[in-house]
C-alpha cells in the first residue's frame, strides 16, 4: 500500500487550509516560539546555576573567578516573558485562524451540498445523516490545531535542538536528532497506524449503536406489547460492548503513546547527558554546557505531549474526510444543466419512456412513463403514496435525472436547459414545506429577494393569511421556523403557496397543494389559484381526485399512476371550476 | 433543564460508585509524580557527582541505570493511571446507559415515544460518551492538581526552605488560579459551544431546506450567507476570548516565573551573593533539583486546565439526561394490574386520561374486551381512539380508574408506522417472535400476501432491509408488520389505524390478513375510520370527545 494511513483523503481539506498559508505559518511560528522559549528557559537556567556553583566553588577555593550575571539573568527574564506572551498571542491568533478555517469549511461544504440531487438529499430524512454531517465537520475543524501545527512544530524543534547540541557535541547532536526523529515518526505515523482500525471502528460502532437506539425507541410499543424489550436490550448491550472495546483499545494506544513520550524524552536526555559528560571529561566543553544540553532535551517533552492523542484518532478524521469527499463526488454527478434558454410563458411538456430506479429499491419508482401536455394545459396525476408521484415531480423539476427516457419542455431536452432559466420558469410546491430560521418576511423573500413589504403583504392576503399576519405582534418580523413561532401544517402550506405567488413561472408543479388545509380554506383558495394559474402549464399530483368544490381547478388531462406505471392518460373534462 | 448544581451532584454520585478505579488512577498518578521527583533527584545527583566530586563517568553507570529504571516505571504508572481512569469511565457510562434505558422502559411507549427518537438516541450514545473525559481524566487530575504540588513543595522545603517559600507564595494562589483557570476555561468553552451550536443549527437549517433553496435558485446566496454567519461569529467571539485566554497565559507565566526566580535565587546563592537564610548551604545538587522541580510544581495545574472542557461537556450532557430521568415513570402496579372480572381479556374501569396542557382527553369510561371478539372503535380524529388503545395496552397509566388485565396476557401491537429495523427480512420477523422457525416465517409471509414477493427475492428470508425498511413499499412494510402478528400467539391484538397510509390495493390485502388472523382466536381491538376494516367488527363502539356515544343503528353495543 502506498498510502497506508489514507492521508490522501485529507488532501482536499489540506488544500483548503493552504489558502490561509501565511496565517498557518504564523500560528505555527508562535507555537514554536512558545515551546522554544520554554526549552531555552530551562536550559539557560541550568547553565546559569551550574556556572554559578562552579564559580562559587572556585572562589571558595581562593581562585580568581568571576561570572557575568547580567547576560544570563537578562536571558532568563527574556525567555520567561517570551514564553508567556507568545503563549497568549498563540492562543488568540490560532483561535482566530481556526475560526477563519471553520467559516471556509462550512462555506465550501455548503456549496458541495447545494449540488446534491434529490435522491442524496432524501437520505437525510431516512437517517441521521445530518447529525453525522455536523460531527464530520466538527472533526475536520480540528485538522490544523491537532494534526498539522503540532507535528510540524515538534519536528522543527527537534531539528533545532539537535543542531544546537551538535554545536557543542556533534556526536550527541547526531544521535539525538536520529533518536528523536524516530520517536516523532512513531508518535505520529506509528500511533496513527496503531489506532487506525479502532478509531474507524469506534465511529462505525457508535453509528450502529445510535441506529439501534433509534430503532429501540421507535419500537418501544411493539417491544413492550410482545414482552421482548429485554431481548432487544441485549442487542444494544452487545453493540455497546463492541463500542467500548474499541474505545478501550484507543485509550490503551493513546496511553501507550503518552507514556512513550515521557520515556523517550527521558532516555534521550540520559543519552545526551552521557555523551556530554564524556565530552566534558575530555575537556571539549565546559561543565555548565554539559548541564545545559540534557536539560534542553528534557524540556522538549512538552512539544511532543499532544501528538499521541491526536494521531491515534487519525482514523476518525480520515473517515470524516472520506465521507465528505464522497458527498463532493456525489455532487459532481448531479445535473447542472446546459445553456439552452427557456423563454417565459407556458411551456409544453413531453415525457418519453421515463424510468427511474432508486438504488436498493425492490421495484422501479417509475417505469416507461410517457405523456405529453400542451402549453397552458393542466394535468392531474393521481396515485397512492409510493406510486411515483413525488418522483415524477422531482424529475420534472430536474432534482433527479431519469435512468432512461427523455423529458422535453417546448421541444428542448430538460438536461440542456440553463439552470437559472429553469428555476425561474419551473415552480414546485412539494409535499414538505421548508421553513427557515428567520422572520416571516425572510421566509417569503426566499421566493423573491427583491420583493417589498407591500407585495409580501399581498402574497399573504392571496393565501388568506393577511389578517393573521397583521395580528402578529411583530408582523412580518415574527420569527418562524425552528426556534421561532410554530406554524400549523395548514399555515405552513399556505406560506408555501404565498411563496409561489411571488414568482412568475411558466410551469407549475403542485404536489398535494391542499394537504393540511380545511375545506373552507380550500374553497376560498381554488378560484384565486385558478386565476393565477391561467396562462401557465400545470401538473397536479394528488392522492385522489374527487370532483367537489375543493378539488384543484381547471384539470384538462388526467393520469393515474400505479406502482410507477402510468395506467391511464386521457384528456378529462374540466372540473372543479365553480367560478369560471 | 436541571440546574448546574444538580448536574454536578449527579455526576459526583456516578463517579463515587467507581471510587476504587478512580483511587487507583490517582494513586498511579501520584506514583508517577514520585518517580519524576526521584528521576530528577538522581539527575541532579549525577551532575553534582561529576562536577563537584569529580567522579569518573564510568563509576556512575549504576545511577544512569537507576534513572532509566525510574523512567520505565514512571511510564508504567502513567499508563496505569490512564487505564484505570478509562475503566472507571466505561463503568460509569454503562451504568448511565442502563439507567436511561430502564427509565425509558418505565416511562412507557407513549411518554418515551413523545420524545424525538434522534434526540434521545443522541443522549444515549453521544451524551453518555461525553462523560468519558470528565471521569477518566478530569476527576483524577483534580486530585493530582492538589497532591502533586504539595509533594513537590515538601521536597523543595527539605532542600531549601527559602526556595520553597517562593513556591509557597504561589501556593495559596493555587485555589485562586484553579478558580480563575476554571472560570476562564469554562467561559471559553461556553462561548465556543454556544456559538458553534448556533452556527451548526443555522447550517443544518439551510441544509434541511436545501431542496427549497435549489428550487428557488437561491443556493449561491445561501452559501454566501453560511460563510458570512461563520465569519460574523469569529468577529463576535474574539473579544470575550481575549480575556478568557488570559487564564492560559497566567499559568504559563507562573511556570516561567517559578523557573526564572528559582534560577536567579539559586545562582546568586551559589555565588555567595545572598547571606540570608539557607542560601549559604545551597549546593549544585540542591540548586539543580530545586530548579528541575519548579516546573513540575505547576504541571498538574496545567494538565487540569487542559481537561477542564471535559467537565463543562459532562455537566451539559448531565443536564439533558437529568431532565429525562426526572420525568415521572408509570406506577408499576398499573403495568401489572389486577385480574379482570369474568372472562374478559382486559378491562378498563372508570378510567380517565389527562394531557398536560389539553386537560381531559378521555373518559371516564368503562370497556371490556371479551375473548375472540373483534372490537372496532371509530370516531373523529382527536376523539381519543389512540389514547384508549394505549390505555388498553397499559402503555400509559390512567389518571383515575383502573386497568385490569388477565394475568400473563400476551399482547400484540400494530400502529400506522410499521416498526422495521436494519437487518434481514427474517430478523425483522423474529423481532417479536425470537424462536419462530424459517418455515413459520414463510407461512406468516404467505398469509399476508407477501409470498410472491418472497419468492422473487434471490436471498429469500436473508434479504437485508435498509434503514427504516428502505426497499419495501409502505404497503409491503405494513403487511410485514402484520405477518409478525401471525407469529405471536397473542391473546389480544391492538391495532391503531393499521391501514391509515395505505393505498386501496394494499389496504384490501391487510384487511384480508387481519380477517384471517381473527379466525385464529385472539381478540382484536381496531381503531380506524376505514369502512373495509369496520366490516371485520363483531362489535362496534364509537368514541367522540373522549366518551363512548351510541353506536350506529343496527349494531350491537357494549353492555
Amino acid at each position: 500500500m502506498r498510502d497506508p494511513l489514507g492521508v490522501q483523503a485529507l488532501r482536499p481539506w489540506l488544500r483548503l487550509l493552504g489558502e490561509h498559508r501565511r496565517r498557518l505559518w504564523g500560528g505555527a511560528g508562535l507555537l514554536a516560539l512558545t515551546l522554544g522559549a520554554a526549552i531555552g528557559l530551562l536550559a539557560l537556567a541550568g547553565w546559569f546555576i551550574t556556572a554559578s556553583a562552579l564559580t562559587g566553588l572556585a572562589m571558595a577555593a581562593g581562585l580568581a573567578a568571576s561570572l557575568d550575571v547580567h547576560l544570563p539573568g537578562g536571558g532568563i527574564r527574556a525567555f520567561a516573558i517570551t514564553r508567556t506572551v507568545a503563549r497568549y498571542l498563540e492562543r488568540l491568533y490560532n483561535h482566530d485562524t481556526v475560526l477563519r478555517l471553520l467559516a471556509d469549511l462550512r462555506g465550501r461544504l455548503f456549496a458541495v451540498l447545494s449540488r446534491l440531487d434529490a435522491r442524496t438529499l432524501a437520505q437525510q430524512r431516512a437517517s441521521d445523516w445530518l447529525t453525522r454531517l455536523i460531527a464530520d465537520i466538527d472533526t475536520l475543524d480540528g485538522l490544523y490545531l491537532r494534526l498539522l501545527a503540532p507535528p510540524l512544530v515538534a519536528l522543527g524543534l527537534i531539528g533545532l535542538l539537535a543542531a544546537f547540541v551538535a554545536l557543542w557535541v556533534p556526536a550527541a547532536g547526531g544521535l539525538l536528532g536520529a533518536g528523536l526523529l524516530l520517536a516523532w515518526l512513531w508518535l505520529t505515523a506509528g500511533q496513527a497506524r496503531l489506532g487506525l482500525a479502532a478509531s474507524r471502528g469506534r465511529v462505525a460502532q457508535r453509528q450502529r449503536l445510535r441506529s439501534l437506539a433509534v430503532e429501540h425507541l421507535q419500537g418501544l410499543a411493539e417491544l413492550e406489547a410482545h414482552g421482548v424489550t429485554g431481548r432487544h436490550r441485549q442487542r444494544l448491550a452487545a453493540c455497546e460492548a463492541r463500542l467500548q472495546a474499541d474505545q478501550r483499545r484507543l485509550a490503551r494506544y493513546t496511553a501507550l503513546g503518552t507514556s512513550l513520550v515521557g520515556l523517550g524524552v527521558g532516555l534521550a536526555m540520559l543519552a545526551t547527558l552521557w555523551l556530554a559528560a564524556a565530552a566534558w571529561q575530555r575537556g571539549e566543553i565546559a561543565g555548565a554546557v554539559m548541564v545545559m544540553l540534557p536539560l534542553a532535551v528534557l524540556a522538549l517533552g512538552e512539544a511532543l505531549a499532544l501528538l499521541p492523542g491526536a494521531f491515534t484518532q487519525l482514523g476518525a478524521t480520515r473517515a470524516a474526510a472520506e465521507r465528505l469527499n464522497g458527498l463532493a463526488e456525489a455532487g459532481k454527478g448531479a445535473a447542472t444543466g446546459g445553456t439552452e434558454p427557456l423563454p417565459g410563458g407556458a411551456p409544453s411538456l413531453t415525457l418519453g419512456g421515463v424510468c427511474l430506479h432508486y438504488p436498493g429499491a425492490l421495484q422501479p419508482a417509475l417505469e416507461a412513463v410517457s405523456l405529453s401536455l400542451g402549453a397552458g394545459e393542466r394535468l392531474a396525476v393521481t396515485g397512492a403514496s409510493g406510486a411515483g408521484k413525488s418522483s415524477l415531480a422531482a424529475l420534472l423539476s430536474r432534482q433527479l435525472a431519469p435512468d432512461a427516457g427523455t423529458i422535453h419542455f417546448n421541444e428542448v431536452a430538460l438536461p440542456a436547459i440553463d439552470e437559472g432559466a429553469l428555476r425561474t420558469q419551473v415552480a414546485l410546491l412539494g409535499q414538505r414545506v421548508d421553513l427557515f430560521q428567520g422572520s416571516l418576511a425572510e421566509n417569503l423573500r426566499i421566493a423573491d429577494p427583491g420583493a417589498d413589504d407591500a407585495s409580501l403583504g399581498r402574497a399573504l392576503d392571496w393565501v388568506g393569511l393577511g389578517e393573521w399576519g397583521e395580528s402578529l405582534p411583530h408582523g412580518m418580523a415574527t420569527p418562524v421556523g425552528e426556534g421561532g413561532r410554530a406554524l400549523s401544517g395548514g399555515q405552513a402550506r399556505r406560506l408555501a403557496l404565498a411563496r409561489l405567488w411571488l414568482r412568475d413561472p411558466g410551469l407549475v408543479l403542485l404536489d398535494e397543494p391542499f394537504a393540511d388545509l380545511d375545506t373552507a380554506t380550500v374553497e376560498r383558495l381554488v378560484p384565486r389559484l385558478d386565476t393565477w394559474l391561467a396562462g401557465r402549464t400545470v401538473v397536479y399530483l394528488l392522492h385522489r381526485l374527487d370532483d367537489g368544490p375543493a378539488s384543484p381547478p381547471g384539470v384538462t388531462h388526467r393520469a393515474h399512476l400505479v406502482a410507477g406505471q402510468l395506467t391511464h392518460f386521457a384528456p378529462g373534462c374540466t372540473i372543479g371550476q365553480d367560478e369560471g | 433543564m436541571a440546574g448546574d448544581g444538580e448536574s454536578r451532584r449527579w455526576l459526583a454520585a456516578q463517579a463515587a460508585a467507581q471510587r476504587g478505579w478512580l483511587r487507583l488512577a490517582v494513586l498511579s498518578g501520584l506514583l508517577a509524580s514520585l518517580l519524576t521527583i526521584a528521576q530528577l533527584g538522581l539527575l541532579a545527583w549525577i551532575l553534582s557527582q561529576l562536577l563537584v566530586e569529580g567522579s569518573a563517568l564510568d563509576s556512575l553507570g549504576g545511577a544512569f541505570l537507576a534513572v532509566a529504571g525510574c523512567l520505565a516505571l514512571r511510564a508504567l504508572a502513567q499508563w496505569g493511571q490512564e487505564m484505570a481512569g478509562q475503566e472507571a469511565s466505561e463503568r460509569v457510562r454503562r451504568r448511565v446507559r442502563t439507567e436511561l434505558l430502564d427509565h425509558l422502559a418505565a416511562l412507557g411507549p407513549v411518554r418515551a415515544g413523545a420524545h424525538h427518537p434522534g434526540g434521545v438516541a443522541s443522549q444515549l450514545v453521544e451524551q453518555v460518551d461525553a462523560l468519558d473525559g470528565y471521569v477518566a481524566r478530569f476527576l483524577p487530575h483534580c486530585y493530582l492538581a492538589l497532591a502533586g504540588p504539595l509533594t513537590i513543595l515538601a521536597v523543595v522545603a527539605w532542600l531549601d526552605w527559602l526556595a520553597a517559600a517562593f513556591l509557597l507564595l504561589a501556593a495559596p494562589l493555587i485555589p485562586l488560579f484553579m478558580a480563575l483557570v476554571g472560570a476562564g476555561a469554562e467561559r471559553v468553552n461556553r462561548e465556543q459551544f454556544a456559538a458553534v451550536t448556533r452556527l451548526s443549527s443555522h447550517f443544518l437549517d439551510r441544509v434541511r431546506g436545501m431542496t427549497t433553496l435549489q428550487l428557488f435558485g437561491r443556493t449561491a446566496d445561501a452559501t454566501r450567507e453560511v460563510y458570512t454567519a461563520a465569519d460574523h461569529y469569529r468577529r463576535l467571539s474574539l473579544r470575550p476570548l481575549r480575556l478568557a485566554f488570559l487564564s492560559s497565559a497566567v499559568l504559563e507565566f507562573f511556570a516561567s516565573v517559578a523557573i526564572a526566580v528559582v534560577a536567579i535565587y539559586v545562582g546568586f546563592g551559589l555565588l555567595g551573593y545572598i547571606d540570608y537564610g539557607p542560601s549559604p548551604e545551597l549546593t549544585l545538587f540542591s540548586g539543580l533539583l530545586v530548579l528541575l522541580l519548579a516546573p513540575e510544581f505547576f504541571q498538574p495545574l496545567r494538565s487540569l486546565a487542559q481537561h477542564y472542557h471535559d467537565r463543562a461537556a459532562a455537566i451539559g450532557a448531565a443536564q439533558g439526561m437529568l431532565a429525562l430521568l426526572a420525568e415521572p415513570a408509570r406506577p408499576r402496579h398499573q403495568r401489572q394490574g389486577p385480574a379482570p372480572r369474568g372472562d374478559a381479556r382486559v378491562e378498563l374501569v372508570g378510567v380517565a386520561l389527562n394531557h398536560p396542557g389539553r386537560g381531559r382527553v378521555l373518559g371516564p369510561l368503562d370497556i371490556r374486551v371479551a375473548p375472540g371478539e373483534t372490537l372496532v372503535i371509530t370516531g373523529p380524529s382527536g376523539a381519543g381512539k389512540s389514547s384508549l388503545l394505549q390505555l388498553l395496552a397499559g402503555f400509559v397509566a390512567p389518571d383515575s380508574g383502573v386497568r385490569r388485565a388477565l394475568p400473563g396476557l400476551r399482547l400484540a401491537w400494530l400502529d400506522q408506522r410499521p416498526w422495521l429495523v436494519q437487518g434481514s427480512l427474517a430478523e425483522n420477523l423474529r423481532l417479536t417472535a425470537p424462536s419462530a422457525s424459517d418455515a413459520q416465517l414463510v407461512v406468516a409471509l404467505e398469509r399476508v400476501g407477501l409470498g410472491e414477493m418472497l419468492a422473487g427475492l434471490p436471498e429469500g428470508l436473508a434479504t437485508p432491509l435498509g434503514e427504516r425498511g428502505v426497499g419495501l413499499s409502505g404497503g409491503q412494510a405494513q403487511r410485514l408488520a402484520v405477518a409478525r402478528l401471525f407469529l405471536s400467539d397473542a391473546d389480544l391484538v391492538l391495532l391503531d389505524e393499521p391501514t391509515a397510509s395505505l393505498d386501496e390495493a394494499s389496504e384490501a390485502k391487510v384487511v384480508a390478513a387481519l380477517q384471517a388472523l381473527a379466525v385464529d382466536g385472539p381478540s382484536l381491538v381496531i381503531a380506524t375510520h376505514h369502512p373495509a376494516l369496520m366490516r371485520l367488527a363483531t362489535r362496534h363502539r364509537v368514541i367522540e370527545a373522549g366518551h363512548f356515544v351510541a353506536a350506529p343503528a343496527g349494531e350491537a353495543s357494549d353492555a
